[in-house]
Protein backbone atom coordinates (compact mmCIF):
# COMPACT_ATOMS: atom_id res chain seq x y z
CA UNK A 1 0.00 0.00 0.00
CA UNK A 2 1.51 3.31 -1.05
CA UNK A 3 1.61 6.51 1.02
CA UNK A 4 -1.50 8.64 0.92
CA UNK A 5 -3.88 5.83 -0.02
CA UNK A 6 -6.57 5.62 2.61
CA UNK A 7 -6.44 2.62 4.94
CA UNK A 8 -9.72 2.26 6.84
CA UNK A 9 -8.29 -0.37 9.21
CA UNK A 10 -5.44 1.85 10.31
CA UNK A 11 -7.76 4.88 10.47
CA UNK A 12 -10.03 3.02 12.88
CA UNK A 13 -7.04 2.58 15.21
CA UNK A 14 -5.94 6.21 15.00
CA UNK A 15 -8.18 7.44 17.86
CA UNK A 16 -6.46 4.99 20.24
CA UNK A 17 -2.93 6.25 19.69
CA UNK A 18 -1.64 7.92 22.85
CA UNK A 19 -4.58 6.53 24.85
CA UNK A 20 -4.83 3.84 27.48
CA UNK A 21 -5.65 0.40 26.08
CA UNK A 22 -5.60 -1.33 29.45
CA UNK A 23 -8.66 -3.58 29.26
CA UNK A 24 -9.86 -2.84 32.78
CA UNK A 25 -8.52 0.69 33.15
CA UNK A 26 -5.63 1.10 35.57
CA UNK A 27 -4.58 -2.34 36.72
CA UNK A 28 -3.82 -2.61 40.42
CA UNK A 29 -1.70 -5.62 41.33
CA UNK A 30 -3.84 -8.31 43.02
CA UNK A 31 -1.14 -8.58 45.72
CA UNK A 32 1.76 -6.47 46.90
CA UNK A 33 5.26 -7.64 46.05
CA UNK A 34 5.67 -10.65 48.32
CA UNK A 35 8.15 -13.34 49.31
CA UNK A 36 6.06 -16.43 48.38
CA UNK A 37 5.71 -15.30 44.75
CA UNK A 38 9.39 -14.34 44.64
CA UNK A 39 10.33 -17.79 45.98
CA UNK A 40 8.11 -19.46 43.35
CA UNK A 41 9.88 -17.44 40.60
CA UNK A 42 13.38 -18.04 41.97
CA UNK A 43 12.74 -21.80 42.16
CA UNK A 44 11.31 -21.94 38.62
CA UNK A 45 14.26 -20.01 37.17
CA UNK A 46 16.83 -21.69 39.45
CA UNK A 47 18.21 -18.20 40.06
CA UNK A 48 20.99 -18.39 42.66
CA UNK A 49 21.27 -14.62 43.22
CA UNK A 50 20.99 -14.42 47.05
CA UNK A 51 19.43 -10.92 47.12
CA UNK A 52 15.95 -12.34 46.46
CA UNK A 53 15.60 -14.81 49.36
CA UNK A 54 18.60 -14.53 51.73
CA UNK A 55 18.00 -11.46 53.93
CA UNK A 56 21.51 -11.53 55.48
CA UNK A 57 23.22 -11.77 52.11
CA UNK A 58 21.00 -9.00 50.70
CA UNK A 59 21.87 -6.78 53.68
CA UNK A 60 25.58 -7.11 52.85
CA UNK A 61 25.00 -5.73 49.34
CA UNK A 62 24.06 -2.20 48.31
CA UNK A 63 20.46 -3.44 47.92
CA UNK A 64 20.39 -3.43 51.73
CA UNK A 65 17.31 -5.63 51.96
CA UNK A 66 15.47 -8.37 50.07
CA UNK A 67 14.37 -7.31 46.61
CA UNK A 68 12.28 -8.86 43.85
CA UNK A 69 13.79 -10.16 40.60
CA UNK A 70 13.48 -7.17 38.25
CA UNK A 71 12.00 -9.22 35.39
CA UNK A 72 8.97 -9.96 37.61
CA UNK A 73 7.69 -6.42 36.95
CA UNK A 74 4.77 -7.46 34.72
CA UNK A 75 4.03 -10.51 36.86
CA UNK A 76 2.86 -8.33 39.75
CA UNK A 77 0.09 -6.58 37.84
CA UNK A 78 -1.24 -9.37 35.61
CA UNK A 79 -4.98 -9.65 36.23
CA UNK A 80 -6.14 -12.87 37.87
CA UNK A 81 -6.63 -15.38 35.03
CA UNK A 82 -9.95 -16.79 33.86
CA UNK A 83 -8.96 -20.43 33.41
CA UNK A 84 -12.22 -22.11 32.35
CA UNK A 85 -12.01 -22.51 28.56
CA UNK A 86 -9.27 -19.79 28.34
CA UNK A 87 -11.66 -17.48 26.45
CA UNK A 88 -13.11 -20.42 24.52
CA UNK A 89 -9.66 -21.55 23.38
CA UNK A 90 -8.82 -18.25 21.72
CA UNK A 91 -6.02 -18.23 24.25
CA UNK A 92 -6.59 -14.93 26.09
CA UNK A 93 -6.75 -15.61 29.84
CA UNK A 94 -8.43 -12.24 30.49
CA UNK A 95 -11.34 -10.42 28.89
CA UNK A 96 -10.60 -7.97 26.08
CA UNK A 97 -13.39 -5.53 25.15
CA UNK A 98 -14.71 -5.59 21.55
CA UNK A 99 -13.54 -2.06 20.73
CA UNK A 100 -9.94 -2.80 21.79
CA UNK A 101 -7.37 -2.14 19.01
CA UNK A 102 -6.26 -5.77 18.92
CA UNK A 103 -9.89 -6.89 18.51
CA UNK A 104 -10.35 -4.37 15.69
CA UNK A 105 -7.35 -5.93 13.92
CA UNK A 106 -8.64 -9.47 14.56
CA UNK A 107 -11.99 -8.59 12.98
CA UNK A 108 -10.22 -7.14 9.93
CA UNK A 109 -8.45 -10.49 9.40
CA UNK A 110 -5.14 -9.62 11.07
CA UNK A 111 -5.48 -12.50 13.51
CA UNK A 112 -1.82 -13.54 13.59
CA UNK A 113 0.38 -12.19 16.37
CA UNK A 114 4.16 -12.21 16.49
CA UNK A 115 6.02 -10.44 19.30
CA UNK A 116 9.01 -8.60 17.86
CA UNK A 117 10.50 -6.33 20.56
CA UNK A 118 10.51 -5.91 24.32
CA UNK A 119 12.31 -3.17 26.17
CA UNK A 120 12.17 -3.26 29.97
CA UNK A 121 13.50 -0.34 31.99
CA UNK A 122 13.83 -0.49 35.77
CA UNK A 123 14.00 2.71 37.85
CA UNK A 124 14.56 0.79 41.06
CA UNK A 125 14.34 -2.74 42.43
CA UNK A 126 11.06 -3.58 44.12
CA UNK A 127 10.83 -4.68 47.74
CA UNK A 128 8.24 -6.85 49.49
CA UNK A 129 5.33 -4.54 50.35
CA UNK A 130 5.47 -2.40 47.20
CA UNK A 131 2.01 -2.38 45.67
CA UNK A 132 1.98 -1.57 41.96
CA UNK A 133 -0.47 0.01 39.58
CA UNK A 134 0.05 -0.27 35.82
CA UNK A 135 -1.31 1.42 32.76
CA UNK A 136 -0.84 0.60 29.07
CA UNK A 137 -0.79 3.26 26.36
CA UNK A 138 -0.90 2.56 22.62
CA UNK A 139 2.21 4.31 21.33
CA UNK A 140 2.05 3.71 17.58
CA UNK A 141 0.60 1.68 14.73
CA UNK A 142 2.68 1.40 11.57
CA UNK A 143 1.39 1.70 8.04
CA UNK A 144 0.43 -1.63 6.45
CA UNK A 145 3.66 -3.58 5.88
CA UNK A 146 4.48 -6.55 3.69
CA UNK A 147 6.80 -9.08 5.37
CA UNK A 148 7.67 -12.76 5.17
CA UNK A 149 4.68 -13.36 7.46
CA UNK A 150 2.30 -11.61 5.13
CA UNK A 151 0.73 -8.19 5.46
CA UNK A 152 0.15 -6.54 8.76
CA UNK A 153 0.79 -3.74 11.21
CA UNK A 154 3.49 -3.22 13.81
CA UNK A 155 1.67 -2.23 16.99
CA UNK A 156 3.66 -0.72 19.86
CA UNK A 157 2.46 -0.08 23.38
CA UNK A 158 4.14 1.10 26.57
CA UNK A 159 3.22 -0.22 30.01
CA UNK A 160 4.15 1.91 32.99
CA UNK A 161 4.35 0.74 36.58
CA UNK A 162 3.96 3.01 39.61
CA UNK A 163 4.29 2.43 43.32
CA UNK A 164 1.79 3.64 45.93
CA UNK A 165 3.49 7.06 46.02
CA UNK A 166 2.82 7.46 42.30
CA UNK A 167 6.53 7.13 41.47
CA UNK A 168 7.34 5.25 38.30
CA UNK A 169 9.35 2.12 39.15
CA UNK A 170 9.65 0.72 35.63
CA UNK A 171 8.21 0.48 32.16
CA UNK A 172 8.02 -1.86 29.20
CA UNK A 173 7.85 -1.02 25.52
CA UNK A 174 6.37 -3.93 23.63
CA UNK A 175 5.94 -4.34 19.88
CA UNK A 176 4.00 -6.99 18.02
CA UNK A 177 3.29 -7.66 14.36
CA UNK A 178 -0.42 -8.28 13.77
CA UNK A 179 -0.69 -10.03 10.42
CA UNK A 180 -3.21 -11.62 8.08
CA UNK A 181 -2.11 -15.28 7.75
CA UNK A 182 -3.94 -15.62 4.41
CA UNK A 183 -1.42 -13.19 2.87
CA UNK A 184 1.68 -15.22 3.81
CA UNK A 185 3.96 -15.87 0.84
CA UNK A 186 5.50 -19.32 1.54
CA UNK A 187 8.52 -18.45 -0.59
CA UNK A 188 9.44 -15.71 1.91
CA UNK A 189 8.87 -17.70 5.11
CA UNK A 190 11.75 -17.77 7.56
CA UNK A 191 12.00 -19.42 10.95
CA UNK A 192 10.40 -16.65 13.01
CA UNK A 193 7.44 -17.56 15.17
CA UNK B 1 31.21 -14.76 39.17
CA UNK B 2 33.86 -12.29 38.09
CA UNK B 3 36.41 -10.75 40.49
CA UNK B 4 38.46 -8.22 38.50
CA UNK B 5 36.81 -5.01 37.26
CA UNK B 6 34.52 -5.49 34.27
CA UNK B 7 35.86 -3.92 31.09
CA UNK B 8 34.82 -3.50 27.49
CA UNK B 9 35.36 -6.71 25.54
CA UNK B 10 34.73 -9.02 28.53
CA UNK B 11 32.66 -12.10 27.78
CA UNK B 12 29.73 -12.97 30.01
CA UNK B 13 29.96 -16.54 31.35
CA UNK B 14 27.73 -18.48 28.91
CA UNK B 15 24.58 -20.18 30.19
CA UNK B 16 23.50 -23.38 28.45
CA UNK B 17 19.92 -23.99 29.43
CA UNK B 18 18.52 -27.40 28.51
CA UNK B 19 14.96 -26.33 27.88
CA UNK B 20 12.41 -28.93 29.02
CA UNK B 21 8.60 -28.80 29.12
CA UNK B 22 8.97 -28.53 32.90
CA UNK B 23 11.11 -25.40 32.65
CA UNK B 24 8.82 -23.78 30.05
CA UNK B 25 5.72 -24.47 32.14
CA UNK B 26 7.23 -23.75 35.57
CA UNK B 27 8.52 -20.35 34.46
CA UNK B 28 5.30 -19.40 32.62
CA UNK B 29 3.19 -20.13 35.67
CA UNK B 30 5.68 -18.50 38.07
CA UNK B 31 5.37 -15.37 35.92
CA UNK B 32 1.55 -15.77 36.07
CA UNK B 33 1.23 -16.09 32.30
CA UNK B 34 -1.56 -18.61 31.66
CA UNK B 35 -1.67 -18.37 27.86
CA UNK B 36 -2.08 -21.99 26.66
CA UNK B 37 0.71 -21.66 24.06
CA UNK B 38 3.12 -21.90 27.02
CA UNK B 39 1.74 -25.09 28.60
CA UNK B 40 -0.56 -26.91 26.13
CA UNK B 41 1.25 -28.57 23.16
CA UNK B 42 -2.01 -29.18 21.23
CA UNK B 43 -2.93 -25.52 21.50
CA UNK B 44 0.57 -24.33 20.57
CA UNK B 45 0.56 -26.54 17.45
CA UNK B 46 -2.90 -25.29 16.45
CA UNK B 47 -1.34 -21.80 16.39
CA UNK B 48 1.44 -22.89 14.04
CA UNK B 49 4.18 -23.28 16.67
CA UNK B 50 6.25 -26.50 16.70
CA UNK B 51 5.58 -27.05 20.43
CA UNK B 52 4.91 -25.07 23.61
CA UNK B 53 7.43 -22.25 23.90
CA UNK B 54 8.98 -19.98 26.50
CA UNK B 55 6.95 -16.84 27.28
CA UNK B 56 8.62 -13.47 26.92
CA UNK B 57 8.60 -12.75 30.64
CA UNK B 58 10.68 -15.89 31.06
CA UNK B 59 13.07 -14.94 28.27
CA UNK B 60 13.65 -11.73 30.25
CA UNK B 61 13.84 -13.67 33.52
CA UNK B 62 16.56 -15.97 32.19
CA UNK B 63 18.44 -13.02 30.68
CA UNK B 64 18.41 -11.37 34.11
CA UNK B 65 19.67 -14.61 35.73
CA UNK B 66 22.37 -15.05 33.05
CA UNK B 67 23.63 -11.51 33.72
CA UNK B 68 23.65 -11.66 37.51
CA UNK B 69 25.14 -15.20 37.60
CA UNK B 70 28.15 -13.45 36.04
CA UNK B 71 28.01 -9.94 37.53
CA UNK B 72 27.12 -10.97 41.08
CA UNK B 73 24.67 -9.82 43.75
CA UNK B 74 25.75 -6.15 43.71
CA UNK B 75 24.46 -5.82 40.14
CA UNK B 76 21.34 -3.82 39.42
CA UNK B 77 19.81 -4.55 36.05
CA UNK B 78 18.61 -1.24 34.61
CA UNK B 79 17.40 -2.27 31.18
CA UNK B 80 16.72 -5.39 29.11
CA UNK B 81 16.01 -4.58 25.45
CA UNK B 82 15.51 -7.58 23.18
CA UNK B 83 14.45 -8.30 19.66
CA UNK B 84 12.54 -11.57 19.50
CA UNK B 85 13.22 -14.26 16.91
CA UNK B 86 12.58 -18.00 16.85
CA UNK B 87 10.57 -19.63 19.62
CA UNK B 88 12.45 -21.24 22.53
CA UNK B 89 11.03 -24.77 22.48
CA UNK B 90 11.68 -27.79 24.73
CA UNK B 91 14.18 -30.45 23.68
CA UNK B 92 16.82 -27.92 22.69
CA UNK B 93 19.55 -26.06 24.49
CA UNK B 94 18.96 -22.33 24.76
CA UNK B 95 22.47 -20.84 24.89
CA UNK B 96 22.98 -17.39 26.38
CA UNK B 97 26.13 -15.49 25.44
CA UNK B 98 27.14 -11.87 25.90
CA UNK B 99 29.94 -9.36 25.53
CA UNK B 100 30.55 -6.04 27.26
CA UNK B 101 30.29 -3.37 24.58
CA UNK B 102 30.58 -0.20 26.71
CA UNK B 103 31.32 0.93 30.26
CA UNK B 104 31.05 4.30 31.99
CA UNK B 105 31.10 5.81 35.47
CA UNK B 106 28.09 7.70 36.81
CA UNK B 107 28.83 9.12 40.26
CA UNK B 108 29.41 6.14 42.57
CA UNK B 109 28.09 3.67 40.02
CA UNK B 110 29.76 1.85 37.18
CA UNK B 111 27.46 1.23 34.25
CA UNK B 112 27.96 -1.72 31.93
CA UNK B 113 26.30 -2.30 28.60
CA UNK B 114 26.23 -5.91 27.39
CA UNK B 115 25.23 -7.19 23.94
CA UNK B 116 23.43 -10.48 24.53
CA UNK B 117 22.15 -13.36 22.44
CA UNK B 118 20.03 -16.37 23.32
CA UNK B 119 20.05 -18.96 20.52
CA UNK B 120 18.91 -22.53 19.91
CA UNK B 121 19.04 -24.96 16.94
CA UNK B 122 16.39 -22.91 15.12
CA UNK B 123 18.38 -19.65 15.31
CA UNK B 124 18.35 -16.54 17.47
CA UNK B 125 15.59 -16.52 20.06
CA UNK B 126 16.51 -13.12 21.50
CA UNK B 127 19.21 -10.58 20.75
CA UNK B 128 19.70 -7.19 22.30
CA UNK B 129 21.31 -5.25 25.10
CA UNK B 130 21.30 -5.29 28.86
CA UNK B 131 22.38 -2.30 30.93
CA UNK B 132 23.42 -2.91 34.52
CA UNK B 133 25.13 -0.95 37.24
CA UNK B 134 27.68 -2.03 39.85
CA UNK B 135 29.67 -0.20 42.53
CA UNK B 136 32.07 2.10 40.68
CA UNK B 137 35.19 0.10 41.62
CA UNK B 138 33.83 -3.00 39.90
CA UNK B 139 33.80 -1.37 36.47
CA UNK B 140 36.85 -0.27 34.46
CA UNK B 141 36.45 2.51 31.93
Amino acid sequence: MSEGVSDPVRESLEPWIGKSISAAGLSRAPDPVNLPMIRHWVDAFEDANPIYLDADAAARTRHGTLVAPPAMLQTWTFPRPKIDGIAERGGAPDEIPDDHPLKILDRAGFVGTLATNSELTFERYLRPGDHLVSDVVLESVSALKKTSLGQGYFVTWVSTYEDEQGEEVGRQMFRIFKFDPSTIDPAMLGGAG
Amino acid sequence: MTTKPIAKGDQVTPLDLQLTPTRVIATSIASRDFMPAHHDPGFAKSQGAPDIFLNILSSNGYVSRFITDWAGPEAMVRKIAIRLGVPAVPGQILRFTGEVVATRHEGDEGVVEVAIRAANDLGDHATGTVELSLPVGAVAV
